[in-house]
């Protein structure tokens, strides 16, 4: 405890040189900036900007993204607030109250409950993370390839399977996204695997590309054919900011509440911020003493869920640092930010660099605080943004994102992977089919792969190590049983 | 009940799919060397999940439709009819940008992009949207190359934009 003190003193010491209290603060307002806009969601947020981190040193780099990635909540929770178009599924819960406020003359409250219940939530979360983080290295360096393979597979099928509306189209997108991951060169054997001769196709597929094209080109095409026509009535902020002493009441044990359901989700690897806020709306409604208000603009349905969306989303850096394995679309466009300076989150990231780490951990206590001085004063300047055209918007989405894309490697081929699928993410908007699990598997894949290689080079091809082993066992039978039970339980319904 | 024709289509598509990777598969060496897990068998084990998964909703598809699914009336999603130009419009944009930006350069390319997306989101101004899209992606422009030493292509425009480093 003592050291871990220490060590994040020496985090503080790294994060608050001017140089990178500077990157914070440009990460956290450019993230606000593009996480306001309608339709851009935290994942696409840190895609679309990434570009601009290419002459960073990799702790400035990573300090500038971690304030892009709670900058794009905040600028998230705006909007889904003024405007009721949830950015994300995380925020749909916060939309359901949070508008109803807005519309009834109290935006500005509802937004000052987002503002402080994340920073709550977002520094209580951010201090287990601290504290958590240390332990989870010191469990991890003791896992072998055995373990960590069988950890993915847990994160694939709960990511897949459990979360979204229907396994079997969950699964699909997991398994459309694997197959993404293994187009290239086989990084083992140097064998080139489904890349037609393209060579660009040889350093296989891009998270950001992937990304980009589902999330801006397939979200672009979605609106301008379903969408581009309606009336989107913003709602004005009227009256004050400030919350009364009755909206405190209620809020703070919403926030408490909902950090204690939001960090334990975001930290096992089940992530998804979805699940939680659903939850913690859930619980709020049940334990009010306003149930009346519920569905017409409670304060605490914004408040819980909000909190719970922040807690989480910071939760899931716990198996994303310790672990490398990155348990939502936006982990693992941050994953894929590591690695483009060539770092790879694990346990030994910890002991190799201590001052990437603690100085990452430390300026996200700094983006939290930027934060909440921020995003109030600032709410005008974000309500603003909103009210661009919706025609000049996704346009600027598109530059934006293109560039994103074209810019990794100069390439064509990149943007007409882009296009192709832009039109996969119509698709699976249009049909259902979740988008995160794609984006993780083919990030995720290739890494899952190496491990079950090389637990079979250490077995010697012996296959039942994985269920031989009692750690990689039990998460394996936990993942077959995830995936087996709900069908379990609905057929004995049925009969 | 009839089975709803882009269900189908889409579930045929995965099988599809799946049956192709597993030929793809079969094409790959199967030597693993020490490993002894050859480049083979993630694909393998890809192959045969999308297969299942496409017989899954096939089987779906014809036993009430996909489950859970959203509804396929866009009134009752909160939405308008399917407007054929605005899907077109964006993919023009992006093809446009596609075939101009190696050649006519960047600035030309995202400014086409950007006048063909705000006409599919139902703007009507083009030359405004146009001069907009130049101002903003010369801005873009000049930030990469002049300040973060990034190259992008100056295209037909390289007699003006010759002096930015490219």
């Amino acid at each position: 405890m003592g050291e871990t003190f220490g060590l994040l003193m020496h985090g503080f010491s790294i994060a608050l040189t001017p140089l990178n209290l500077l990157w914070g603060l440009i990460g956290t307002m450019l993230g606000t900036f593009i996480g306001v806009l309608p339709g851009v969601g935290p994942a696409l947020t840190v895609a679309m900007l990434m570009p601009l981190t290419v002459k960073l040193d990799p702790t400035g780099a990573l300090i500038m993204f971690a304030g892009i990635y709670y900058g794009a909540m905040y600028g998230g929770s705006t909007t889904t607030i003024l405007l009721n178009t949830p950015g994300e599924s995380a925020s749909i819960a916060t939309a359901l109250e949070g508008n109803m406020m807005a519309k009834n003359g109290r935006a500005g409250p509802a937004l000052a409950t987002c503002a402080i219940g994340s920073f709550v939530a977002g520094t209580i979360a951010t201090i287990l993370v601290t504290l958590l983080a240390p332990l989870v290295v010191e469990v991890a360096l003791k896992f072998g390839p055995t373990e960590y393979f069988a950890l993915m597979v847990f994160a694939f099928t709960t990511v897949a399977a459990v979360i979204g509306s229907s396994t079997v189209r969950g699964l699909t997108s997991l398994f459309l996204g694997l197959l993404l991951g293994v187009v290239g060169i086989d990084s083992q054997t140097g064998k080139s695997r489904f890349a037609f001769g393209v060579p660009e196709l040889l350093d296989g597929i891009d998270v950001v590309v992937l990304a980009v094209g589902l999330f801006a080109v397939g979200e672009a095409l979605y609106v301008a054919a379903y969408a581009s026509r309606l009336e989107e009535k913003l709602e004005q902020i009227k009256g004050s900011l400030w919350m009364s002493k009755q909206d405190w009441q209620r809020s703070w044990p919403a926030w408490l509440r909902a950090t204690a359901i939001g960090f334990p989700f975001g930290s096992i690897p089940a992530g998804g911020a979805e699940i939680p806020t659903f939850l913690s709306y859930a619980v709020e409604k049940r334990l009010t003493k306003y149930p009346e208000e519920f569905g017409h603009g409670a304060i605490e349905g914004v408040a819980g869920p909000e909190a719970a969306n922040n807690a989480s989303v910071t939760g899931a850096l716990v198996p994303l640092l310790t672990l490398g394995i990155p348990t939502s679309a936006t982990a693992a466009v941050l994953l894929s930010a590591f690695q483009n300076y060539g770092i790879s989150p694990g346990p030994l990231l910890f002991q190799m660099q201590p001052d990437l780490v603690w100085g990452l951990l430390a300026s996200l206590y700094i983006g939290n605080v930027l934060l909440l001085i921020l995003n109030l004063p600032l709410v005008g300047m974000w309500v603003k943004v909103l009210t661009i055209p919706q025609p000049l918007l996704y346009a600027g989405i598109l530059v934006f994102a293109t560039l994103g894309a074209y810019s990794l490697h100069q390439s064509v081929v990149d943007l007409i992977t882009l296009y192709v699928f832009g039109l996969l993410g119509f698709a699976m908007r249009r049909w259902d089919i979740p988008v995160a699990p794609a984006v993780i598997g083919l990030i995720l894949g290739p890494l899952a792969e190496t491990q079950a290689r090389r637990a079979l080079a250490i077995s010697q091809g012996d296959a039942t190590v994985f269920i031989t082993h009692p750690i990689s066992g039990s998460i394996l039978a936990l993942s077959l049983a995830l995936l087996i039970l709900p069908v379990i339980v609905k057929l004995r319904r049925r009969n | 009940m009839k089975a709803k024709p882009a269900e189908l289509i889409l579930s045929l598509a995965i099988l599809v799919l799946g049956i192709a990777t597993a030929i793809g598969t079969a094409q790959l060496p199967s030597a693993g060397g020490y490993a002894r897990i050859g480049p083979n068998v993630a694909p393998g084990v890809i192959a045969s999940g999308l297969i299942l998964l496409g017989i899954w909703l096939l089987y779906e598809t014809f036993t009430g439709g996909w489950r859970n699914a959203v509804d396929d009336d866009p009134a009752a999603r909160g939405e308008h009819r399917f407007t054929p130009s605005g899907f077109i419009w964006v993919s023009l944009g992006v093809i446009a940008e596609i075939l101009l930006i190696d050649r006519g350069g960047f600035v030309l390319a995202q400014a086409v992009l950007f006048a063909a997306v705000a006409r599919g989101f139902g703007s009507v101004k083009l030359p405004r949207d146009f001069a907009i899209g130049v101002i903003l992606s010369l801005s873009i422009f000049l930030f990469f190359v002049k300040f973060l030493n990034v190259n992008l292509p100056a295209g037909w425009l390289k007699p003006i934009l010759g002096g930015a480093g490219i």
